[in-house]
């Protein structure tokens, strides 16, 4: 299963981009892809909806440490948001649940942000 | 747990990425349906976890010309254990035992530490120039 992205802009100007499939060693690059062109179009404030996310390998995970060095290099900033408990493991196991703070949902995500 | 066992064992080829990874999920499925697991399931999850690490690295590396013999796979479920191989003909794997987990900052190089602290068995073995990997996970 091929990882499919839609991109949106939220009402603040946070762009939502949300995959669906599998984010693994065959996913990455389209997710690498479309946070480059969320950056070029929007302001560097994404939120990445995983709602769609069945599994991630480490390699999903290592497209998503990059998107976040990208968006950073940019004063920006990356949210997850609706990550399932395969996705939370994996950060948990990782330790990368520090690096990344996840929110339940898509809204809350952008509350604030 | 008191979950019903049937006897399950699953072989393939893989001579693609997309396709190899398609069919290890599809696999381990299979094998949440003959245990009798649900798919929140720690225990499978975390199997399905190391066994894509471990299938992922075997993918990308084990057929480096792209005309080598596919990729062997085997998944069975013994009693409550599950018992998965590869072989491949890719270069040796150098560093298997002594990686360890990278700072937050990296990329890479999670796949094989998650793998070993996941299950309860992970053996790599070299013979001559094929490439040995047991993955074992009581369940």
């Amino acid at each position: 299963m091929s990882l499919e992205i839609q991109s949106r802009q939220a009402d603040n100007g946070v762009t939502v981009v949300a995959p669906t499939g599998r984010l693994d060693v065959a996913g990455a690059p389209t997710l690498k892809e479309a946070i480059s062109e969320a950056l070029k179009n929007g302001p560097p404030r994404v939120v990445l909806d995983m709602e769609g996310i069945s599994f991630v390998d480490s390699t999903g995970l290592g497209s998503v440490i990059a998107a976040l060095k990208q968006i950073r290099s940019s004063q920006g900033d990356l949210r997850l948001a609706a990550p399932n408990q395969q996705v939370r493991v994996v950060l948990e196991l990782t330790t990368l649940d520090r690096v990344f703070p996840y929110f339940s949902t898509v809204e809350e995500a952008l509350t604030g942000f | 747990m008191g979950t019903r066992t049937e006897p399950f064992e699953f072989h393939a080829t893989f001579s693609e990425l997309d396709e190899g990874l398609e069919k290890l999920h599809e696999s381990v499925q299979l094998l949440r349906e003959a245990s009798g697991r649900t798919p929140e399931d720690t225990n499978v999850m975390h199997f399905e976890i190391a066994l894509a690490e471990i299938g992922a690295n075997v993918l990308t590396h084990g057929r480096p010309n792209h005309v080598d013999p596919p990729v062997e796979y085997d998944l069975e479920l013994d009693h409550d254990t599950a018992k998965a191989s590869f072989i491949d003909r890719g270069p040796a794997v150098v560093d298997f035992a002594t990686r360890a987990m990278p700072d937050a900052e990296s990329e890479s190089g999670r796949g094989l530490p998650m793998a070993r602290w996941l299950l309860d068995e992970l053996i790599y073995k070299r013979e001559g120039e094929v490439n040995k990997w047991r993955l074992v996970k009581r369940l």
